[in-house]
């Protein structure tokens, strides 16, 4: 309609202007006016029309409003061009909206957007027990049913029994361990897996092949190279310069462990500088990342469902192969209690050992307690029991049982006593019988409080060598005489020989002391015969006793502490019944103490 | 950590890594792991500390557990005079596998003075020398820091 319109604007005005240039002008001017006349009025809206059409072009806002809303619809239901066409704008808008201010558009997007995450994450967590739910959830085989008791019964979800036993295995971790300092280089973890300080475990596994390098007779190139606790193994592979280990849960088929042995290569390959340099700093490894990333795999036990399809028997063949493993299931479970039972039983009897916790689990037995160092071993016991120890979970936790037998072993470890020495252990104490030299038995007085199981130190049949030593010089010394000449304090003939055996006796004493913690006193005493008054034996004595301690004084020189007194006729050497008697109480003796020093 | 058996390497070790102290004593069997992360000369290091099991009449060191070690402690009893000369054996053995690398000589239990029973002249001869000794208690911390601190610092800087 538009069209036209415009179409008969154009037509008329180039008949108007063509006119004007025609010879006969008075007759043309008087048609002018009659053409006035007859279409003044419309000539004029013609005008006005032209004029609108010339200086826009196009049509008024007023006139695409009222078209727009329909005009999209149409054209949207017949082709995607609006779509198209609107697009850079609007994403322009959304940018300059976001920039100018966000939160109009986070409070119009949040309600859509938190369940939608939460959504996302719930799926990927429990997309394979979801599945694995469902396809079991109506599955009645007597499989699907036992794991539904033991779900029910152990508090899992049946979901996680199932993904438990169709697992065949899985690597959980990966540690990259540089082989000469123990040290940490790399470490990856499978989703989600429980996680132990990953540089403690590392310094951990490289202590545990040493142990085991150093405590078994292993030959040339043999090493530790799996560690099996519970469910879980760890698959070690060494190469000169790295340790790779594996820890697996399940059973792994051999070819993983070539898999890993390859990637130890590729990585001494690919890192061979910096593991030749390496000085502690673990930040160069981490492109081996990916290499180690490839070794966490896994693999899930399929169409276990489908077997069970298989066997879609006669009712009775079913029910009869039940019954056939419901007996056997049977004498193996009674069989397997009674010797779990004897074990148990067996372990209860054996000193040093305390059971804190013994279950019964479907598929094996778990057992915890505590083990002193020196008890029977409970690994070795269950072979005794005909229990299979891959079956059985053992937890002992170290303690030290205060059974006499072994503090007496752990006393005669820790005390290394001499062989002249034995140990009788009653009521928290050691009685120590024999004989020991002063240092050992001083060291084991001080020793005795910190072994457990002991607190006190009987010593009473204990006899100190080298106070015994010092204890029979002292008597010899203590037994000497040195005789003097009737009335004077003059050395009877033949004394200076007595002299010099005192001499050589209190050196060797002097000697011999200190390694029985002692020091000496030496006392030089002298006597007098019964004649004569108490008033002049007093002083000769004395006089004697000053001669004797002067001789020994120059012998000895001043290393030994001397001193002289006069007993008289008060202390005599023996009782005086004969003349020899007299002679041997004319004399001076000498006595020691023994002080600790 | 390196030393005689009850010369409380155990109880350093827990000072040093968890601020704690016990009177009780369990002997280590073995080796525990420990670690601790701790500035020396400006940068961070992460100390992995291996506390191996006291030598005793039995047990003999492990050479072994020291393979690698980048520095260690020499731990004395200052009540056991004995336990100096473990020490200087355990040295002698260290030094010929792993070569020259840093260590620390601790004397502990400073705090047990009544007890006390070193031959402080054979101490001065070892500080002659060049040996660095430290004198400490796990029970009050005294100095436990400084001894890890010092053996970290000589240990970045070799
Ligand atoms: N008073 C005091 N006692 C200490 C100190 N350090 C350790 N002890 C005690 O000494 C005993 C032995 O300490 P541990 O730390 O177990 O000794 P260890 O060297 O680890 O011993 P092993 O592992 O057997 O070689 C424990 O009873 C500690 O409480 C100390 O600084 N002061
Ligand atoms: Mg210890």
């Amino acid at each position: 309609m538009l069209t036209q319109r415009r179409k008969g604007a154009k037509e008329s005005r180039t008949k108007l202007k063509s006119n004007p240039s025609s010879p006969d002008v008075i007759e043309q001017d008087g048609l002018n006016e009659l053409r006035r006349l007859l279409v003044g009025p419309e000539q004029q809206e013609i005008e006005v029309l032209r004029e609108r059409l010339d200086q826009q072009e196009s049509l008024l806002p007023e006139d695409i409003s009222r078209v727009l809303p329909e005009a999209v619809t149409l054209r949207t239901r017949r082709d995607k061009k609006v779509t198209e066409a609107l697009l850079p704008t609007v994403e322009e808008a959304i940018d300059i909206s976001v920039r100018k201010n966000p939160q109009t558009l986070i409070d119009a997007l949040f309600p859509v957007m938190g369940p939608a995450i939460r959504k996302a994450i719930a799926e990927a967590l429990s997309g394979m027990t979801q599945a694995m739910n469902k396809s079991l959830e109506h599955s009645l085989s007597p499989q699907g049913l036992k794991w539904r008791v033991e779900a029910w019964r152990t508090g899992r979800s049946f979901a996680e029994v199932v993904m438990l036993h169709t697992l065949l295995y899985r690597v959980e971790q990966v540690f990259l361990i540089h082989k000469e300092t123990g040290l940490l280089l790399q470490h990856v973890v499978a989703g989600d897996a429980s996680v132990q300080d990953a540089d403690m475990v590392s310094g951990m596994l490289t202590a545990i092949q040493d142990f085991v390098h150093d405590s078994f007779s292993v030959e040339e190139g043999g090493a530790l190279d799996t560690l099996q606790v519970g469910g879980l193994s760890v698959w070690i592979e060494r190469g000169p310069r790295a340790v790779l280990a594996a820890v697996i849960r399940g059973n792994a088929p051999q070819e993983l462990r070539a898999f890993l042995q390859q990637t130890l290569e590729q990585i001494h390959a690919e890192f061979a500088r910096e593991l030749e340099n390496f000085e502690g700093d673990a930040a160069p490894f981490e492109p081996s990342r990916e290499d180690l990333e490839a070794c966490l795999q896994s693999q899930y036990e399929q169409g276990s469902k489908e077997k069970t399809k298989k066997r879609v028997t006669p009712v009775r063949v079913v029910a009869a192969l039940l019954l056939v493993i419901v007996l056997v299931l049977g004498f193996f479970y009674v069989r397997s209690r009674w010797r779990w039972g004897n074990y148990l039983t067996r372990l209860q009897s054996e000193p040093g050992i305390v059971i804190t916790n013994a279950e019964r689990r479907w598929f094996g037995y778990s057992i915890a307690g505590l083990r002193d160092p020196m008890a029977a071993d409970p690994q070795a016991l269950l072979g005794e029991a005909s229990l299979d120890p891959a079956k059985v979970e053992s937890h002992w936790e170290p303690y030290h049982s205060l059974t006499p037998r072994f503090v007496l072993q752990r006393a005669q470890a820790l005390l290394n006593p001499p062989p002249t020495v034995t140990f009788r252990v009653e009521n928290n104490t050691l009685y120590a019988t024999g004989s020991a030299n002063h240092q050992w038995i001083t060291e084991t007085r001080r020793l005795v409080r910190v072994i457990p199981g002991l607190d006190r130190f009987d010593e009473s049949s204990l006899v100190d060598t080298n106070l015994q030593a010092a204890l029979n010089v002292k008597s010899r010394i203590e037994h000497r005489v040195v005789r003097f000449v009737l009335d004077t304090t003059g050395l009877a003939p033949g004394q200076g020989s007595e002299l010099e055996a005192l001499n050589a006796d209190i050196r060797e004493l002097k000697r011999l002391a200190p390694a029985a913690g002692k020091s000496i006193r030496v006392e030089v005493i002298g006597h007098t015969d019964q004649l004569g008054s108490e008033e002049t034996n007093l002083p000769l004595s004395r006089e004697r006793a000053e001669v004797v301690r002067a001789r020994l004084a120059a012998l000895l020189g001043d290393e030994v502490e001397l001193t002289a007194s006069g007993a008289g006729a008060a202390s005599p050497v023996r009782e005086e019944r004969s003349e020899e008697d007299k002679e041997a109480n004319r004399s001076v003796t000498v006595r020691v103490t023994l002080t600790d020093s | 950590m390196l030393g005689g058996f009850a010369v409380g390497k155990t109880s350093l070790v827990r000072q040093f890594v968890e601020s704690i102290y016990s009177d009780k004593y369990h002997t280590t069997v073995g080796v525990k792991i420990d670690k601790k992360l701790v500035q020396a000369n400006g940068q961070e290091v992460n100390l992995l500390l291996w506390d191996i099991q006291g030598e005793d009449g039995v047990q003999k060191l492990r050479t072994s557990y020291l393979r690698g070690a980048a520095g260690y402690l020499l731990v004395i009893d200052g009540t056991r005079r004995s336990t100096l000369d473990t020490a200087c054996a355990i040295q002698q053995s260290a030094q010929e596998l792993l070569g020259l690398v840093p260590f620390i000589v601790v004397i502990n239990k400073t705090d047990l003075v009544d007890e006390w029973d070193l031959d402080e002249s054979a101490v001065a001869g070892l500080v002659q020398s060049g040996w660095t000794v430290y004198r400490t208690s796990a029970k009050t911390g005294q100095d436990v820091e400084e001894a890890f601190l010092t053996l970290a610092e000589k240990m970045t800087e070799a």
